[in-house]
């Protein structure tokens, strides 16, 4: 374990103990800057990272579980049937502010589909939803326009909420840069690499400041360093009092998650 | 040892400003021992959180953004206290090892 893996597997700690963001970066970068001073190796300076990680939670605190906002997503006996297949079958997922809600199961369980029903994009054919709020979506591909540079992606979701170009430009790339992205360069989406447009897909759908936002996979094509990135952020919009529904077949971000739905219990069989 | 190495922290930090890497070779030079960043930095978070001390991230003169800490008011009246009961506690014990030492 070289001194990044072990920052990376501290922060994931510190994360798991449910150390504040803003303090995760703090702690996490001081460590980085006392192990370039110093030089020596982290499991000397500081030890096993779950266990400094222990100590950190224990100096600074951690936040108090998170106090339940109003429901904002409410899906209820959600049953979708394509022909003769049954995708999902009574389906229900209540999500309130500040909640971070992860559907899972495997792959063809509906996991999609009900993400695309709960965005309004599908109709059920039984049950319903209800959103108080605005809604953000992110498909998982698509959702980007490939003769557009990122900028002007910026500037046409801007332009939807009333957003002058500039301040809209400049709120892409603040929230491109929290992914680890410098989006300023005027290069064609079509040029991008898929996980560059995945990190712009992703961008635009926060840009509009949901207070639900629904996340199909977002970041498929992202390398290690900026999935931390990715759920830093998730993590950081939560403490914003935003309610987010990620779509994943990952299971070990679980434990950084507030509600599971898991559509491979919740459909018994696949026929009618 | 815990409140011990508050009290030397603060009293590092009475005259001037330090981050974290100084105060580890502070500490050191003194000949208090490596204080492991392990131990410090819990310890740095605590004097923290207690007011004692406060935090700034800022850029070093041409070196890379550090955390700074300063004591405040309360800090230097806690290291005024914590000295005294320190010295009022080690001046006795100190007579008593030294003739020993000495024997």
């Amino acid at each position: 374990m070289n001194v990044d893996e072990w920052l990376r597997a501290f922060a994931a700690e510190l994360h798991r103990r449910r150390v504040a963001t803003e303090d995760v970066r703090h702690v996490v970068a001081e460590a980085a800057t006392h192990l370039r001073d110093g030089g020596g190796d982290p499991w000397t300076v500081f030890g096993a990272p779950d266990r400094y990680a222990a100590a950190i939670a224990d100096s600074v605190g951690t936040r108090p579980a998170p106090r339940p906002g109003p429901v904002r997503l409410q899906a209820e006996g959600i049953t979708k049937r394509y022909g003769r297949r049954t995708v999902l079958r009574d389906a229900g997922l209540t999500v309130r502010a500040g909640q971070i809600a992860a559907v899972v199961g495997a792959n063809g369980c509906g996991k999609s589909t009900f993400l695309r029903i709960c965005a309004g994009l599908e109709s059920p054919d039984a049950g319903q939803v209800s959103v108080s709020g605005r809604l953000g979506y992110c498909p998982q591909q698509g959702g980007t326009v490939d003769f557009l540079l990122p900028d002007e992606h910026f500037v046409l979701v801007g332009a939807g909420r009333g957003m002058g170009r500039a301040s809209a430009r400049r709120a892409g790339r603040a929230a491109a840069r929290q992914l680890g992205w410098e989006s300023d360069e005027p290069v064609l989406t079509r040029r991008l690499s898929g996980g560059t447009r995945q990190k712009l897909n992703l961008t635009l759908s926060t840009l509009s400041e949901p207070d639900v936002l629904l996340l199909d996979e977002p970041y498929q094509g992202f390398d290690r360093g900026t999935y931390v990135n990715f759920w830093d952020q998730l993590l950081r919009l939560r403490d914003e009092g935003r309610a987010i529904v990620v779509v994943t077949h990952l299971l070990n971000q679980l434990d950084r998650v507030d509600v599971v739905l898991d559509l491979t219990s919740a459909r018994p069989g696949g026929r009618p | 040892m815990r409140g011990v190495l508050d009290l030397c922290v603060l009293g590092l930090l009475r005259d001037r400003e330090s981050y974290g890497y100084e105060l580890a070779q502070s500490l050191d030079a003194a000949g208090i021992g490596p204080i492991q960043g392990g131990t410090l930095y819990p310890a740095l978070l605590r004097l923290q959180r207690a007011g004692l001390i406060t935090a700034q991230w800022r850029e070093g003169t041409g070196g890379p953004a550090r955390k700074y800490y300063r004591i405040t008011d309360t800090g230097r009246a806690a290291l005024h206290r914590g000295g005294h009961d320190w010295v009022t506690f080690v001046t006795p014990v100190t007579a008593i090892m030294t003739g020993g030492v000495d024997g």
